[in-house]
């Protein structure tokens, strides 16, 4: 039989009220982001912090961050080590997924001291989702 | 169930609150049964970071609409849903302990954090939030398997009933094979759909073999229902749904799988509007295969 949606009890109408207001505020969450959201294509970039020394070998840590307003896939990341007259050494490292506003971290591993050289990171590709 | 309706009613006030409490843990239940496999599928949540806010608000419109049919004849609470305020007020109530449950465990899982930023956490609450709210709606069937359709009652009644109710009771036991079909295949196929092996499958099936597909998922689906012994074949006989024969049901179900597996390869962005047909069909066969599999199984229980 069906029933009289005005005879719900105080408990039902206290978890419609609650329900309705969790439903509005993500509605509404998004419609905030539809109307303020960035629609920039990745804006890709990648830094370094102090590189740390640990049984002869060398590590370098990075931080690659997507400043724009869509996500990025496989951000691969490329670091080449030159220390003259001909040492040359290279890492390379690939990022499946990154968000916008996202950071990501990782460390490139080297056998000769970079501080020696001349150390190149730099972002080399992506691919949309 | 009227009487048990009426009880429910008539009961003191503060069991009220006991009553409503039980019923949202039984809801959130089913939501976890059926929205944490999705959880550990890596691709669900790099969807959900990428998807744009009108597509988000697409899918909340169409899960709602999902949610209000299913409640039209399931849904979490064993009443009200007869009524279409109240089937609305149980969708809302139903997407809520959805988008509450996927959003604890998604900052348990640590998939989002104050680093997070505003619209990745929405598409990831959202795309998490869909198989919760349905595992709720669907909660009385996964956990208790009390449905709302009372099959046996009909069943024992079907020659005393007029032409007009006879064509009700048709109805019933139609939607209520559809509907064990969607909950099976929606089941099995859900975690599927959003993974990359749908599409490294399409890629390497010829249109020959994909007719091989076709033919196993019918067979299969056919060998579940009827072949086996788990179910009672001279009984589904006797049903007087539109799916009469065997063979009519195995095929009706499996176009039904094939159209909600369809559904869930748009809703995980798998195929879009701009694809041709032939890659619509290509991947819906392909998961069509679990699809129909759960369909089958799931109309066991009817």
């Amino acid at each position: 039989m069906p029933q009289n949606p005005l005879r719900r009890s105080l408990a039902e109408k206290v978890s419609f009220s609650v329900s309705l207001s969790i439903v509005g505020i993500i509605v509404a969450l998004v419609c905030y982001t539809w109307l303020t959201g960035d629609t920039n294509p990745p804006i890709l970039s990648v830094t370094t912090t102090e590189i740390r020394q640990v049984n002869r070998q060398y590590y370098v840590p990075f931080t690659v961050s997507n400043f724009g307003g869509e996500t990025a896939n496989s951000v691969e990341i490329v670091a080449r080590l030159f220390i003259a007259p001909a040492t040359i050494e290279t890492g390379r490292q690939q990022i499946d997924f990154l968000s916008r506003q996202e950071e990501r971290t990782g460390e490139f591993i080297f056998s000769r001291d970079p501080s020696q050289g001349e150390l190149t990171i730099r972002i080399a590709s992506y691919q949309e989702p | 169930m009227n009487e048990g309706q009426n009880s429910q009613r008539d009961r003191p006030y503060g069991d009220d609150w006991r009553a409503e409490i039980k019923e949202i843990i039984s809801g959130a239940s089913g939501g976890f049964l059926f929205g944490v496999p999705l959880l550990y599928t890596m691709e669900v949540w790099f969807i959900g970071s990428y998807v744009d806010p009108p597509i988000l608000l697409t899918i909340l419109v169409i899960t709602f609409a999902i949610v209000l049919a299913i409640n039209r004849i399931e849904g979490f609470r064993p009443r009200e849903s007869e009524t279409l305020p109240g089937a609305i007020a149980e969708t809302f109530e139903t997407l809520a302990i959805g988008l509450v449950c996927s959003t604890v465990m998604l900052v348990i899982l640590q998939r989002i954090d104050l680093q997070t930023s505003l619209s990745e956490a929405l598409g990831k609450i959202i795309f998490e939030g869909v198989p919760f709210s349905l595992g709720v709606a669907f909660s009385r069937s996964l956990i208790s398997g009390d449905a709302e359709i009372n099959l046996d009652e009909n069943r024992s009644s079907t020659q005393s009933k007029s032409h007009h109710t006879k064509r009700s009771i048709v109805w019933k036991y139609t939607l209520a094979d559809l509907s064990a079909t969607a909950i099976g295949a929606l089941f099995i196929a859900f975690s599927i759909a959003p993974t990359d092996e749908v599409a490294v499958l399409a890629a390497s099936a010829s249109p020959g073999w994909l007719l091989v597909v076709v033919a196993t998922s019918l067979i299969i689906s056919y060998g579940i229902v009827f072949a086996s012994n788990i179910t009672n074949y001279r009984e589904r006989l006797q049903q007087p749904g539109i799916f009469q024969t065997p063979q009519g049901e195995t095929v009706i179900s499996y176009l039904f799988s094939l159209f909600i597996g369809m559904l869930m390869l748009w809703f995980f962005q798998k195929i879009s509007i701009n694809d041709p047909w032939f890659i619509w069909l290509r991947y819906s066969i392909i998961l069509g295969l679990p699809a129909s599999i759960g369909g089958a199984a799931g109309r066991l229980a009817v």
